[in-house]
């Protein structure tokens, strides 16, 4: 099993270190040239504006489009759920895949990130939330809730997308590795949700 | 429940920088051509250092008009330097809601024996290391996240090559060492023992660890980012070169794929003039940035 993560900047090392624990191979992915057969995709926090910039060199966010929308499990977190978000607060839209509206820095400055708790699907724990985005709309009743932060949505998914704006990757939590686990093989079998 | 500014929230902020380039920008014009090259975060300044550098006289923290300035005009994190040992300056940073405070050497030193108290603060830290043993000092003081000396304002990068192998060999050291050895590396490097254990029990710096000071090209950025560094701050080279806009964007595509030489070749092509540099040999021993800070 092979997992791709987009490597432009930000946190992929830290995703790449929760593939690794889960056993499987990951990929990083700068380049279109990069790109080879993945069983996932994964697009990490980081500064959205950087990853926009940094993708007019090779438009790699053309081919991973063209993956999401053909069904690959793809997890987001932070920065990378602005990519995929259907609009975009204090941003632009990139590669709209989920029928979110998200605000970005809608918390305020680094001085406001937090750790806070997180009921993520039936677990409840603590996580970090740096300069994160809110969803703050849902466009479609096909996008369900999988994450809350006290009454905050926190985190979405809908058909093969996962998007979060809090950053599992930075615990790696045994219940978190579970649910990435399954995430990422149930894709591989249906490639939908 | 929720708690803000954690260690953890703040090494976090630094990780999620990784891989990017940080720009030095002294208004709100030069802040938005650095994010919209790309930039993952700015330093707002009075005077890029190369200024500093040739004005000479003391340098102090920013004026905070500079800085609201800047900050007002970018959505991405700003950070703004205080004097070394200047607990006020970052005080004044801090309440301003700074996203992450640069304790550096490029100003004039507040205080020549203590460094801040960086754990008190809400705003995260990054400070110098020109060796390890002054990265761990600025880690157990509650630095999240380091950064070479180098040689700032000078365009010449062999400072921060010299910096960065140092680190670099130092910490290898020390994750070779034997359970023995790790008390006599702690006073051979003057490095707080609980940190070399943190050191070795992760196989790496607990923190992030960026270049910085003389790095003027996107050559110079893959060199610094081939030698293990996690990101790139560039001072006067962008913004005192020929075409500051394209040389910003070069360096942000060259520190993402720096292993590539066809993309560092295709992004150096006809950049324009860099910054003139400055050799080390020729500054006496007071015009060295690197040497402050203890």
């Amino acid at each position: 099993m092979k997992v791709g993560i987009l490597s432009f900047q930000g946190s992929f090392l830290d995703h790449s270190k929760s593939i690794h624990e889960l056993g499987y191979e990951s990929l990083l992915i700068k380049q279109s040239k990069d790109l080879t057969s993945v069983d996932a995709l994964i697009l990490p926090g980081g500064e959205s504006t950087a990853m926009k910039k940094i993708n007019q060199f090779s438009n790699l966010l053309t081919d991973l489009d063209l993956l999401i929308k053909d069904g690959i499990p793809t997890l987001t977190t932070c920065a990378g759920t602005i990519l995929l978000a259907k609009e975009v607060i204090g941003g632009e839209v990139t590669i709209p895949n989920i029928d979110i509206e998200v605000t970005r820095n809608a918390y305020g400055r680094q001085t406001e990130s937090f750790e806070g708790s997180v009921k993520f699907f039936e677990n409840e724990d603590i996580y970090c939330f740096i300069r994160a985005p809110k969803i703050s709309k849902i466009l479609s009743d096909t996008v369900n809730v999988i994450a809350q932060h006290n009454d905050e949505i926190v985190g979405v998914a809908q058909k093969n997308v996962a998007s979060l704006t809090f950053h599992p990757e930075l615990n790696n939590d045994e219940y978190y590795l579970n649910w990435l686990n399954d995430f990422i093989k149930e894709g591989k079998n249906v490639r939908s949700f | 429940m929720k708690i803000e500014s954690t260690n953890k929230v703040k090494k976090g902020l630094a990780e999620m920088l990784k891989g990017g380039v940080i720009m030095d920008v002294v208004n709100a014009e030069q802040a938005k051509i650095a994010e919209k090259a790309g930039a993952v975060a700015v330093m707002a300044l009075e005077r890029i250092p190369a200024d500093i550098r040739a004005d000479g006289g003391v340098a102090r923290m920013s004026s905070v008009g500079v800085i609201q300035e800047v900050m007002d005009s970018v959505s991405i994190p700003v950070m703004a330097k205080a004097r070394i040992g200047h607990f006020v300056e970052a005080q004044i940073l801090d309440s301003l809601g700074i996203d992450f405070i640069d304790e550096s050497e490029v100003l004039t030193p507040a205080d020549e024996v203590n460094h801040i108290n960086k754990q008190s603060f809400k705003a995260p830290f990054v400070c110098g290391a020109t060796g390890l043993g002054e990265a761990t000092r600025r880690i157990a003081e509650g630095a999240s996240m380091i950064r070479t000396k180098g040689e700032a304002g000078t365009g010449n990068v062999v400072e921060a090559v010299r910096h960065m192998r140092t680190i670099t060999n130092e910490l290898n050291e020390v994750i070779a060492c034997d359970e023995n050895e790790i008390v006599a590396l702690s006073k051979k490097f003057r490095a707080p023992l609980n940190v070399l254990e943190e050191i070795k029990e992760q196989n790496k710096l607990p923190v992030v660890n960026f270049a910085a000071g003389g790095i003027a090209t996107p050559a110079d950025a893959a060199l610094m980012m081939q030698l293990g560094c996690d990101g790139v701050f560039v001072g006067s080279g962008i913004f005192k070169s020929g075409d500051p806009a394209e040389r910003a964007e070069a360096i942000v595509i060259a520190t993402t794929n720096y292993n590539d030489p066809k993309v560092l070749s295709e992004v150096s092509k006809d950049l324009g003039e860099p910054m003139v540099g400055i050799n080390i040999d020729t500054l006496s021993e007071e015009e060295k940035l690197a040497k402050r800070g203890w």
